[in-house]
């Protein structure tokens, strides 16, 4: 077997790469695939308590690196799921426990058990982010729509590209319907329109997100109970599985000169 | 002094500034001809982000440490130490630096190094950009962060995106959307030009010019060239025979 690595990167922090993460690992899971979740925000790690593993870690990335651990023995099993596993970073040290090539190692020995590695980067164009990339296959950018942020994650497209990693493709989080139709957020449209790749999924606003996070239980787990962007991750798993799945409608329509006047004003 | 200008090349790559330096010579003769280098241009090299190609030489953790200090008094950054020494390549990257340019044939570990691009982009760039003004053409889109520094004309068949910047000696032709920054007669020549087919920049700047582009809501876009007239930027509508 030879799985999969997709790392989820963004430039700018606090758009939502770990939810994503989580609930695109849980998505996965919940479709039957093999999946692991790495955690390569090492200093700074947040996967394990999204995805509510915090109190089983015995060992992580860096004492599988240092050669403290067997592969295997960093792998927590999330009991919800068939095949769901954690890789979880190192709170106490820093990037530099890590290095680009010790990806490409990890990363090839789970790729013989498991269909997905999905990755969890840190923010930032440095070493984290250096490390998070080297294994990959298929880089998922988050961004929120936001100039600020639109604007960090082409460079990070640009970056990826340079890295010959690309194409990479596209998530809209933290989407709030009602301000982009009254022309105070950037339209998805917009964001296409500055960054030019693959749209794969649009998450709306949406505080069942929070609640998820805090109790480490990814939205993505919640049925068909009303939760909006439960539905949009698991739309997004579909489409990383090749389906084609439409997106989810979101709202009344502007016109594009009332979109520019209220980017610009 | 001849002697000395073949033992350093400065060239403008995709990421910035590569010099390539000889592997002769001590190393305190490296950081004096580097520094009467940049000494002398100094200015037009500002703000950008350096790949240092040493060679054979090999270079230990204080001596690169000292080259990182000596670009910063220039507002440089160095950002990638490209050594044929193994040694060299593991102390450049503990200390976070870069230890291949990205595209080129080499594993992570910078290993097979193999032979520079010599130019940015599609390869169109002349290997002695020092001696005269000749065109810098890429066919890409330029995204944030992204700087080109050329003495001569640039072209870009794309966009230029916020965030992103070209610095020209010459002139800038943008065959896209213009949204970053682009200075043009970088070395004082206020003659030059700067045309886009859509000139929505951030900022343009041509020789000791600054000029902010108004940002016209809804618009449809065309094309513009701006120019110094009368000691100021001013943009105008492309006309055929211009
Ligand atoms: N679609 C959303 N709706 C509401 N809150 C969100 C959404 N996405 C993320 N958040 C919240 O934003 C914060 C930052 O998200 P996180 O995934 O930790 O970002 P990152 O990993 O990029 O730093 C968290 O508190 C998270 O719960
Ligand atoms: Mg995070």
């Amino acid at each position: 077997m030879s799985g999969k690595v997709i790392t989820v990167t963004s430039g700018k922090g606090g758009v939502g790469k770990t939810t994503v993460t989580a609930n695109l690992a849980t998505a996965l899971a919940m479709r039957g695939r093999k999946v692991v979740a790495l955690d390569a925000d090492i200093g700074l790690r947040n996967l394990d308590i999204v995805l509510g593993l915090e109190n089983r870690i015995v060992y992580d990335l860096v004492d599988v690196v240092e050669g403290r651990c067997r592969l295997r023995q960093a792998m927590i099993k999330d009991k919800r799921h068939q095949e769901l596993y954690l890789i979880p970073a190192a709170q106490t040290r820093d990037k530099s426990a890590v290095s680009p090539s010790d990806m490409v190692l990890v990363c090839n020995e789970l790729r013989q058990e498991m269909d997905y590695i999905i990755i969890d980067s840190p923010a930032g164009i440095e070493r984290g982010f250096r490390n998070a990339i080297a294994a990959t296959d298929h880089v998922l950018i988050v961004t929120n729509p936001e100039v600020s942020a639109v604007r960090d994650a082409d460079r990070i497209i640009g970056l990826i590209e340079a890295e010959e990693k690309g194409p990479a493709c596209l998530i809209v989080n933290r989407v709030k319907p009602a301000m982009v139709s009254r022309g105070e957020m950037l339209s998805i449209e917009d964001i296409i329109d500055i960054l030019a790749i693959q749209l794969v999924g649009v998450i709306p606003e949406d505080e069942h997100i929070l609640i998820g996070s805090n109790q480490g239980t990814p939205v993505a787990m919640n049925g068909s109970n009303g939760a909006s962007a439960s539905q949009a991750f698991r739309n997004i798993a579909g489409r990383l599985e090749g389906e084609d799945v439409p997106f989810m409608e979101l709202k009344a329509k502007i016109s594009f000169l009332d979109r520019l006047s209220s980017l610009f004003n | 002094m001849i002697q000395e200008a073949q033992q350093l090349r400065i060239k403008g790559i995709r990421d910035g500034l590569l010099i390539t330096t000889s592997s002769e010579g001590s190393f305190a003769e490296l950081c004096a001809q580097l520094r009467a280098e940049l000494q002398q241009k100094g200015a037009f090299f500002q703000g950008s982000r350096v790949a240092l190609q040493v060679e054979a030489r090999p270079l230990n953790k204080a001596q690169i440490l000292q080259l990182q200090r000596l670009f910063i008094e220039y507002n440089l950054e160095l950002w990638a130490i490209l050594a044929d020494n193994a040694e060299t390549r593991t102390i450049a990257r503990d200390l976070d630096l870069a230890i291949r340019l990205a595209g080129s044939q080499t594993d992570l570990d910078g290993n097979v190094l193999a032979h520079l691009p010599e130019s940015s982009g599609n390869g169109h760039a002349p290997a002695h950009q020092q001696s005269d003004a000749q065109v810098l053409m890429l066919r890409e889109t330029l995204r944030s962060g992204r700087s080109i520094l050329h003495d001569g004309h640039v072209v870009i068949m794309g966009d230029v995106n916020a965030g992103a910047e070209i610095i020209a000696g010459g002139d800038v032709l943008v065959w896209g959307r213009l949204r970053g920054l682009v200075h043009a007669g970088a070395m004082g020549d206020d003659t030059a030009v700067i045309c886009a087919l859509d000139l929505n920049p951030t900022q343009l700047r041509i020789a000791d010019q600054i000029a902010i582009a108004p940002h016209e809501a809804g618009r449809t876009p065309y094309p513009e060239q701006a120019s110094i007239k009368n000691g100021q930027i001013i943009a105008e509508r492309w006309k055929s025979g211009n």
